[in-house]
């Protein structure tokens, strides 16, 4: 016992959590005993589950938050805790804000010693870009983690709530997620009559990588009343360009941080053989969004709109005026001078993939 | 040559684990999180003395529960594959073998990636999740090993060049199946493995595990050490040695498994590391020559440090992200390998 306290302390907590929830059952089942009244643990710790299923310890309000994914630092910055984040990973980009924080590494390969030393009372990871491995040292460590998954965006929408909840500010997680709420239920309204626009989402040009239709951007895609002609149930599926050219997308859809870099980039791909036979490479219909496609928070839903601005123009031309006087942005039909020598160079968070297919 | 006598060997070895010794004390130093190697002396004799009861938690997380057992890993790995690579270039008479030659390390790695699939699948405590991968790595290993030394039979005989043909061919077959894995399946877990493959120490394993791993360790490499002299004789020639008395096939069976279970366990805790098993075993051979008695103990020290100087420039380097140590491995043991080479013919 005197070899580590540490540990000894773990395993007492462990204990003790068994016992509680080994108390709490038979509790919860007969209902009018009340809970006993815990044996005197940490007064402001709580037991919450995440979306992993995983019960965890966190204080009632977390003050020393790390996020292991920029979608999770975004969405701390929009419920207005970023004073209680105090770390974040090198690709925590948005808002600038974040990149000032203390870096802890990449998401897929973050510091643990870098973490640990920030003393961190909650740690926030995802399934999207994080490792499970790093949940796993992060648990052996003793630091509570938080596990997120958003499968589409009403998942996002509730992760964010979730979130509000474990940091302590479930109102401003409310009103926000109610004005996305309200956002998309006014976008739908202006859409339901439309046709959908058929689209190829360009996660990458060369190999061409789409995205699957399980993925939260193709849900993301549905939501601009656009559907992904890829039909494939893997999550970044190479497509071959034949199949493309016979299903011919009415828009390709790029997501980039600036617009110009995106139009070269189509330039480029516009010269290429095989590109030439699609008729929306010929028309120049192509749309592009913000990078915030790519990342399941609450920024998401701006880049909804701004797709459906983009495919649906008739949509917003009515007196209808919408919340955002934005530009009507038609189809760039007058791309800046052009490039075709360009590389594609999206910024995409998908370093993930890049990884697994660059062995 | 000057007989190896018991006292020299013993001496060799503890000049070796000195060098062994002031490595890990300069690797704990070193990392994101600076830490006084001083105040950490302080602090563990004071906890030992019962005069405190507890380290303050930056020693007691960070160095002891982060750092610390990287380091022990680091020198797990180095110590089995270095072993491993020396039984291999003594079994198969190649100065090239390696512990991976035999497509163990691709094995391990389908082994690995189908553990991740079969996880997805199935709804385990955290406890058994992160045994699954190591588990399936070592099953890959040992099935992948099995099937090799099958194809490098001839009349019941191991021939040394088919057994090489046979596990690079191996190898690459496997390859292809881990890459039709990877693109067919959407399996989000398989991000992981991509990292696992350049090599990775980063992730703290179980205590259970550790012990395995230790115990492990000592009944292969013991097993391989009580074949050493044999293994002298084998450098002759397999005629040679059988005429000597040596025993030839049991020598051939028994350092062949150990090989391969060193192999398996150190692959299935960290993905896969090159280099290492290649080039220690010539460095020590150029130190302390070609007796196996010398060369296993010193190749396994010197493997141990070779990976945690390896493991600490990873951590350190582009601090806090961190380099897979399968990179850095390659980086510097490609040139010496060459330079090594050169020499040797001029």
């Amino acid at each position: 016992m005197q070899h580590s306290s540490a540990h000894a302390m773990r395993r007492a907590r462990i204990f003790a959590s068994a016992l509680l929830l080994l108390g709490a059952l038979p509790v919860r089942a007969q209902s009018f005993t009340p809970p006993p009244a815990s044996a005197a643990p940490a007064p402001a710790m709580r037991e919450v589950v995440d979306e992993f299923g995983r019960t965890i310890r966190v204080p009632q309000i977390p003050m020393r938050i790390v996020s292991l994914a920029p979608s999770l630092t975004e969405t701390l910055y929009a419920l207005g805790v970023q004073d209680r984040l105090v770390g974040d990973t090198d690709y925590c980009d948005y808002p600038p804000d974040a990149q000032k924080k203390r870096k802890v590494g990449g998401p897929i390969n973050p510091n643990l010693e870098e973490i640990a030393a920030l003393h961190p009372d909650l740690v926030l990871v995802t399934k999207e870009i994080n490792r499970l491995d790093t949940l796993r040292a992060l648990d052996t460590l003793g630091i509570p983690a938080y596990a997120t998954r958003a499968q589409n965006v009403d998942e996002i929408l509730s992760t964010t709530q979730k979130l509000a909840d474990l940091v302590g500010v479930p109102e401003t997680g409310k009103s926000l997620t109610a004005d996305l709420q309200a956002r998309l239920a006014a976008l739908h309204a202006k859409l339901e009559a439309l046709p959908p626009s058929r689209v190829l989402f360009v996660v990458w040009a060369r190999p061409l990588i789409s995205v699957g239709k399980n993925t939260f951007i193709a849900d993301a895609l549905r939501k601009a009343d656009a559907t992904s002609i890829v039909d494939a149930s893997q999550d970044w599926p190479q497509m071959n360009l034949e199949e493309v050219v016979r299903l011919q997308p009415d828009y390709l859809v790029f997501a980039a941080s600036h617009a110009e870099s995106a139009a070269r980039d189509f330039e480029a791909l516009s010269v290429l053989p095989g590109w030439r036979l699609l008729d929306a490479v010929r028309n120049r219909r192509f749309a592009v969004i913000s990078e915030a496609v790519n990342r399941p928070a609450p920024r998401i839903v701006s880049a909804i709109e701004d797709l459906a601005r983009q495919l649906h123009p008739s949509a917003f031309q009515d007196a209808l005026a919408p919340e955002k006087p934005a530009a009507p942005a038609p189809p760039p039909s007058n791309p800046p001078a052009s490039s075709p020598a360009a590389h594609m160079t999206m910024n995409t968070p998908l370093f993930a993939w890049e990884l697994a297919c660059a062995r | 040559m000057r007989p190896l006598t018991l006292t020299r060997l013993l001496l060799r070895c503890s000049i070796l684990a000195l060098i062994l010794f002031a490595v890990v004390v300069v690797a704990m130093k070193l990392g994101a999180v600076q830490v006084s190697l001083y105040g950490l002396g302080k602090d563990l004799i004071s906890l030992l003395l019962h005069r405190t009861s507890s380290l303050s938690s930056d020693y007691g997380m960070i160095v002891l529960g982060i750092r610390l057992p990287r380091i022990l890993l680091a020198i797990f790995v180095g110590a089995s594959l270095s072993v491993a690579g020396v039984s291999f270039q003594a079994l198969l008479r190649n100065p090239l073998a390696d512990p991976y030659v035999l497509g163990v390390s691709s094995g391990a790695a389908l082994g690995s990636i189908v553990a991740l699939i079969v996880e997805g699948r199935l709804d385990l405590s955290p406890e058994m999740a992160g045994l699954i991968t190591p588990v399936g790595a070592f099953l890959g290993a040992t099935i992948t090993i099995a099937a090799v030394y099958i194809l490098g039979r001839r009349d019941g005989q191991i021939d040394s060049t088919t057994l090489l043909l046979g596990g690079i061919i191996t190898a690459s077959f496997l390859q292809a199946v881990i890459m039709f894995l990877m693109t067919t399946l959407s399996g989000n877990n398989l991000r992981g493995s991509a990292f696992w493959f350049m090599g990775d120490l980063s992730t703290p394993q179980p205590r259970s595990l550790q012990y395995l791993l230790a115990f492990g360790f000592v009944i292969a490499a013991g097993a391989i050490y009580t074949t050493a002299s044999d293994l002298n004789l084998l450098l002759a020639g397999e005629k040679e040695a059988m005429h000597l008395g040596v025993d030839v096939p049991r020598v051939r069976i028994v350092v062949y498994i150990a090989a391969s279970i060193l192999t398996g366990l150190a692959v299935s805790v960290s993905g896969t590391i090159g280099y290492v098993g290649l080039l220690v075993p010539h460095v020590m051979r150029l130190i302390f020559g070609s007796d196996h008695r010398m060369l296993i103990p010193a190749s396994a020290l010197g493997g141990a440090i070779a990976l945690v100087i390896a493991d600490t420039l990873a951590r350190t380097v582009t601090s806090p992200t961190d380099l897979p140590v399968g990179a850095m491995t390659a980086l510097a043991g490609a040139p010496l390998f060459i330079y090594l080479l050169r020499r040797r013919i001029a």
